[in-house]
This record gives C-alpha cells, structure tokens and sequence, in this order.
C-alpha cells in the first residue's frame, strides 16, 4: 500500500490560521456605527477617510491580487462616480439614493463599455493600457467644456453633515466587505486565481477567462464608483484634476501593496498604516512622501506579501510552536 | 441510422492540419484519427512539431488550414474552454499549475469550471479520488510552486483528469521517471481505459509507448512520417532513423551499425574549450561528509565524493535521492550546512557562484537555462566575458565544429531551437569558459533517443581531449557506457560506487536505481 493514501487530510477540517468567528464582523460594524454620536468630528473625518480608501483598496485588491489585474485606472472610476452623482443631483435634483444607484451603474457600464479593449490585454500591458485611458479621460474632462471643464461643477444642495457622511461611508464599507467576503470565500475564488496564475491552463480546463475577469472588473467598478460619488458628495464642489488624479490610484496602490496584495486583510491594514503614517506625518508632507515611499520600497523587497503576509508567517509559526 | 454513424464514426478526426508561424511550418498536412478505445502514440524527434499538434487539438492554437471533428462536431474554430467543456483534456509538457494555489485547488478549479453549482462535499470527493490515485493526496495542501517538477508533471495529469475528459492528451509525462515510476504511469494510463474514451501519449520513454500505444504516429518536420501499429512503426529502418538512433535500432541493423562506427569522421579539435588535466594532478573535485538542503529539510546527508583529474564520474539515483541539490552545491546555488568541498585542493565551501566559476568549474544545468531573448551566438558569447577577441572566435569555431546545428542557427534565438539543440547550447555554454571541470546535469532529459546518442557522441569527445566530467544522469545505460566510475545516490548520499563495469554486472544496482517493483 502506498503511504500517501492513507495520509487523511487535516487542512480541511481546521480553521484556517486567522479565520475570525462569523458573528464578529457584523458585530464590529454595528458597533462603528453607534458609536458615531460619541465621535469628534476629527474622528468622523478620519473615519471618513479610512472607510473611503479601504472601499478602494479593496476593489483594486479584487482585481489586482485575486484576478491578477493590476490596474492603474481607479481614478478614472472614481471620478466618473463623482461626476454622475453631482451632476444627476444638480440636472434633475434625484435623491441621494438614486444618485448614488446611478453612479455604481454608471460605473459598470463603463467596464463593460471598456472590457473588450483592456481585458484582452495581459499582464504589464493591461497596467499601461488602463493608465493610458485613464490620463485620456482626465484630459479629456480638462479639455471638454460639456461637464464643467477644467473649473469643475459645484453641488447645489447641501451636502450631509460629518455624522451622516461617516454612516454612509461605513455603509459603503460594509457592501464591499460582503462582497469581497462572499467571493472569496466562494469557488469564484478559485476560478479567479485560477485565471491570475495561468489563464492559458485555465482556459485549458474549462474556463473561460475573460467573462470571469470581467466579473472581478465591473465589481471592481462599481465599487470605485460608488466611492468616488460618496467623495464628491463631501466635497460639493469637483473638478478634474482633483477627481480624475493619479494621486487616488497611487495612494490605492500603496495601501494594497504594503498592507498585502492577494490577502483578505491586507487592504485593511494597509490603510490603517498609511493614514495612521499621514496623521502622524501630517506636519512634515515632504517627509510623509519620503517616507512612504521608503516603507514602499522596503516592503516590496522584504516582505512580498505585505503586512498582512508578514503577520500571518509570525502567526503561522506561533502556532507550530 | 444517425445513432449508428455516431458509434462508427472517430471519436476524433483531423484533417489535413497545418500551423504556420510566419514562414515556419510547424504542422504540416497532418490527418489522424482516433476511435474510442483506442491509446495513440505520437514520437518523433525534438522539435518536430509534437507539442504544436497537442495545442491544435486541445484549442490552444488555431490551425491555419484544416478542420478537427469531436464527437460529430466540428470543433476547429472552438474556442479553448469550449473543447475543455466538450471533453478534450491535455496535459503540458512543461508543467503549468496554478503557483498560487493549492494542490486541491488546481483541481477544484477544473471541476467547478464544468460543473459550477455542484456540491461542495462532491467536488472535495472527486478531487480527493484523483489526487489519491495520482499519488498526490498528501500533497494536497501545497502551493503548485511547492512542487518539484516530477510532482508538477503529477499535478498536470491530476488535472486533466478532474475535467472527466473523453479524449486525453498527455504530452511527454513520463520524462525524467525512474523505471519503478515510469511502471506507476503506465497502471494509471491502463486503469484510464474505463472512464477515458481515447488517449493520444506523446512521448520518449519507449517502454510507455510499448506497453500502452496500440498505434503509433510518427512525425517528423511537422509531417506525418509514418503511422500504424506500434511494433511495426518501432521495427522500421526509417523510424530507427529518424527517431530511434542506435540505442534502440532493431536487432537486423545493430550489427551494421557498429560495422561503421560513428566516429570514422577526423576528431574534432576541443583544445581551446578544456583545459585538460595533467598526469597525477590528484583530486580535481572533493566533498568531504557534506550536508545540504533547502530550510528545513535536509536533502543531502553526509556524503562523499571524489572526483580524480582527468576521469569521468556518474551520479545516478531515483528521483529525490538528492541529485540535484548536488548539482546546486556544486555550482555553489546552495550554501552546504556542514562539510567540505574543495576544487583542486583549495577549499571552496561556501563560495559565490562566480568564485567558483573562476576556478575552471562549469555547469550544464538541468532545464537548460537558455536566455530566451538573445541570439544562439549571444548566449554563447555571454558565458566569455573578458576574454580576448580573438580567443572567442577560436573557441566559438571550436562549439560549432563540435555540434554543426548550432553553426546553422547562430542568429537564431536560443529557445526557438529543439530541446536537443537547446541542450547543445548549454553545453557549448559550458565549454566557453574553457573549463578544467564540467557538471551535466540531466542532460538527456526528454530528449529523442537519436538526439541522445548525439549529445552522448560530443560528451565521449570531450572526454577524449582530456576533460573531467561529473555527469548527473538519470539514463544509466548511457551513463555506464561512458563513465570511468559510477556511484549511485539514495537518501542524500552514495549508497553505492564503482567502476562502471563492476556497476553494470552488481544486483544491488537494479536494487537501488530501479527500485524492488514487486513491493
């Protein structure tokens, strides 16, 4: 008899290292959420903004780390988001709600408009090719008086209250963790990587390639969208060098890459790390540059899989021992 | 009447196939057919087109004339995962698992692919099944980057076989196994018999193509060089060859072969590619109770060897025994964690690779390691830096008066070559440093028999002209044929050594290489 046959398997019925209890992360969001009247407005403005980058973090994490898209157009998503919401809201005065609907499927269709160009394309030149579209909208919205050109648009009603912003940004966060949760955790995930490890052994087994990269693309989407509306409802006022700006794809980047690519909870971290890095920093911007960039450069050379993939090797081991 | 045409009519059927790449034909006119039941064999010689025609059936490739029937469809413009769905699984010959993932779910993928909204307990089930079979269930928790090659080519069959294929394509599975292996393979292609319609094997290892293949295609320069069952294609001239070379030539044209021996041509002059050694110059290699191994596991476990200027020494052993971290220690890849080794008596544990270099120590590595974006001549040039113009040129001549194909193809690029004349290359890589000692590691991995005999004809050249040679090798007729002494490595060290004629007539050998088959 062999010996591999009657090795029985335990990976299965353990918990995966890290697993949490399925109770928790319902229960810590209705916590945030109540906790809302106790905070400062300084704590619902960094609250804001944590919920706001790791809504984006996560979508780029989607595409980047589970389905091997590392894509350099998250601005582009952002801003159109922004653009509908304020302009649907200014045109037609359409609820909050319906604005922000429009916003996600605006969103969508513009992935779905975009796939049959980018998604056939691999790798480093699906990266340019998504960077290129990217700075040809921004010029494009510059350049073109039909949306506000280079001044913008102002939102003509009032925009919610620090409090309210905070809820729904929470709420925001909140969707993006069911869906990223219900994807990976589902064959999806597999079919996903599957397609980023080797998408010619993928198709060679049955998938097809491009409609499953094009699910994590118009989640992925969506999901930009839907901050960068939420973004310029804060605002109120939006103009495209602000909305449609490298700065949100390469402050998204640095968040997934140093929190770690591919990990649940690497967006999160990742976040966490870089605008605890911002706040402390925030006197000294040339520095705080510097030395995210350090951090960036160290992580990518030391620990491949980020934060997150460095805490859980120290896990892993406390566990053996 | 249409039931019965589909009973009748192939389960496959290619007609007049061709691929062109530019103004290369890969394929050219080939036409097979393959009915249920049936195991088809496809050889030919490296860089035949073997490879391309598996791509043309699996949809990986789209061929640039002809039509490909499955089941009674016409497929030839169906994408990929369209043949996958239908029923036509493939493996590839250079193993591409999801790095990424795990063993189990390199296999979930295919089975959640076909069968998407399948319960999760069945589909654990039926990966588990498989993996069990192929000898990977306790693997199944490990990256696909975990594996070792040999497992990896394990991984490619498991995975073909989650698709429940009806036509599987197994493209050269059996290079680099053992005869207990290879044993292995051909139960598990015999027990396909029952779930899988019809097999086509492409494939070196003879003894699978015998004991599995009722038909074999032979194909050479991307024809169809001959086809028909298999005893007949292995017992004609022209396939011997072609394909065959001396080794394996049937018994009526042995006795020719060796009325004109090979070397009747002038030999080659090799002096500006080996620095020979000198008369009673004593040990050129020496590893003293030498430990090696990757983390936290210990691959090479106290071993010894000599190597004396100016022999020829072979390591042989299974797959796993530690052949190939030796290999990596002796480039200096790898630290060893204890032990010693020297190079001409100076001690050179530890060393950076280039440091070993210097010392007139080259490697021909296993996988060949050809630097895809350069010219054959470039790759060649890259292993002579600093060495004076006219020097390169002499030695230059010298590779390409030793192996002419790659004279032909000196602006080539050097993976667009056969694996055979890729192997080559490596060589002459080697030979460029006009090295004192050479280590060849597997050099005879998937090759042809007939470009076997080649390679082995230059190394028994290279010998002659008083090069020491250290040869890793995993076909022990060839290596005891050239070797002045063997050791045969088990468990991380040698467990048995000798000169090679004591080695060939000692049972202990078939023991340990081969494996007791009847356990």
């Amino acid at each position: 008899m062999r010996a591999a046959l009657s090795i029985r398997d335990h990976t299965m019925s353990l918990p995966r290292p890290g697993a949490l209890p399925a109770w928790l992360l319902p229960a810590a969001f209705v916590l945030l959420a109540g906790a809302a009247p106790w905070l400062s407005d300084y704590l619902l403005e960094t609250g804001f903004r944590l919920l706001l980058l790791m809504t984006l973090a996560e979508a780029w994490n989607l595409m980047a780390g589970y389905a091997g898209m590392v894509s350099l157009g998250t601005a582009s998503f952002f801003g159109v988001g922004a653009y509908v919401l304020v302009g649907l809201v200014n045109a037609t005065g359409a609820p909050l709600p319906v604005a922000f609907l429009a916003a996600g499927l605006a969103g969508a269709l513009m992935a779905v408009l975009l796939s049959r160009a980018v998604l056939r394309l691999r790798g480093l030149y699906f990266t340019v090719g998504t960077f290129a579209m990217s700075e040809a909208l921004r010029l494009f919205m510059i350049n073109y008086g039909g949306f506000g050109g280079a001044s913008g648009w102002f939102l003509q009603v009032d925009p919610p209250q620090a409090r309210g912003l905070y809820w729904l940004a929470l709420g925001l966060f909140a969707l993006t963790t069911l869906c990223m949760t219900v994807i990976t955790r589902s064959r999806v995930s597999i079919l996903l990587r599957a397609v980023r490890d080797d998408e010619d052994a993928a198709a060679q087994i049955g998938i097809k390639p491009f409609r499953i990269k094009l699910l994590a693309f118009v989640i992925a989407s969506v999901l930009t969208s839907l901050a960068g509306a939420l973004q310029g409802l804060k605002l109120g006022a939006i103009e495209p060098y602000g909305t449609f700006g490298m700065a949100w794809t390469v402050n998204v980047l640095s968040i997934v890459l140093i929190g770690g690519q591919g990990l649940r909870a690497g967006p999160v971290i990742g976040t966490l790390f870089i605008v605890a890095l911002s706040e402390w920093l925030a006197d000294y911007p040339a520095l705080h540059l510097a030395f995210t960039g350090l951090v960036l450069i160290v992580v990518i050379r030391f620990a491949p899989k980020g934060i997150a993939g460095l805490l859980s090797q120290v896990f892993a081991k406390g566990a053996r021992s | 009447m249409k039931r019965d045409d589909i009973v009748h009519a192939p389960l496959l059927q290619a007609e007049g196939l061709v691929k062109r790449y530019g103004g290369v034909i890969a394929t050219d006119h080939v036409s097979l057919e393959i009915h249920r039941g049936d195991i088809l064999g496809i050889i030919g010689p490296n860089g035949a087109g073997k490879s391309t025609l598996i791509g043309l059936l699996s949809g990986a490739l789209v061929p640039s004339e002809g039509r490909i029937v499955f089941a009674g469809d016409d497929v030839t413009r169906r994408s990929a995962p369209d043949r996958a769905r239908m029923g036509i699984g493939r493996t590839y010959q250079i193993p591409r698992p999801f790095l990424d993932m795990t063993v189990r779910e390199n296999l979930l993928a295919a089975h959640y692919a076909l069968h998407p909204r399948c319960r999760a307990a069945e589909a654990e089930a039926a990966c588990q099944a498989i993996l069990s079979r192929t000898g990977l269930a306790d693997a199944a928790h490990l990256t696909g980057r975990a594996l070792p090659l040999l497992r990896r080519k394990r991984l490619e069959v498991a995975r073909a076989l989650a698709l429940k294929p009806r036509l599987l394509l197994l493209d050269e599975v059996g290079a680099g196994l053992v005869d207990a292996e290879v044993t292995e393979l051909i139960e598990l292609i015999q027990s396909l018999r029952d779930e899988v319609e019809a097999v086509i094997i492409i494939e070196h290892v003879l003894r699978v193509v015998r004991a599995c293949c009722q038909r074999l295609l032979v194909v050479n320069f991307g024809k169809a060089f001959a086809q028909g069952p298999t005893d007949e294609v292995l017992a004609s001239d022209e396939v011997a060859a072609v394909y065959l070379g001396t080794a394996h030539a049937p018994a009526s044209a042995a006795p020719h072969a060796q009325a004109a021996p090979v070397p009747a041509a002038p030999p080659v002059p090799l002096d500006r590619l080996v620095t020979p050694a000198l008369p009673g110059q004593g040990p050129l290699l020496e590893l003293r109770h030498l430990n090696a191994g990757y983390g936290q596991a210990k691959v090479l476990n106290g071993l010894n060897l000599r190597v004396e200027a100016g022999h020829t020494v072979a390591v042989l052993g299974t797959n796993g025994a530690g052949k190939t971290t030796l290999a990596n220690v002796l480039s200096g890849a790898i630290a060893p964690t204890a032990g010693e080794m020297r190079i001409a008596g100076q001690p050179v544990t530890g060393w950076a690779p280039h440091r070993i270099a210097a010392l007139g120590m080259a490697q021909s590595m296993e996988g060949r390691r050809i630097f895809a974006p350069l010219t054959v001549e470039e790759n060649l040039l890259l292993a002579a830096p600093g060495v004076p113009r006219g020097e390169v040129a002499a030695r230059l001549e010298q590779v390409y008066g030793l192996f002419p194909d790659l004279a032909e193809r000196r602006h080539r690029g050097g993976t667009s070559m056969s694996g055979g004349q890729q192997q080559m290359l490596a060589i002459g890589r080697a030979l460029m440093r006009r090295p004192r000692l050479v280590v060849f590691d597997e050099i005879s991995l998937g090759l042809a028999p007939v470009m076997m005999d080649r390679l082995y004809r230059a190394l028994a050249e290279l010998k002659r002209s008083g090069l020491t040679m250290l040869i890793v090798e995993q076909d022990v007729e060839r290596a005891l044929d050239l070797a002045d002494e063997v050791h045969v490595m088990e468990h991380g060290r040698i467990a048995l050594s000798g000169t090679a004629r004591q080695l060939r007539e000692d049972p202990r050998l078939r023991e340990l290489y081969i494996g007791a088959e009847t356990h």
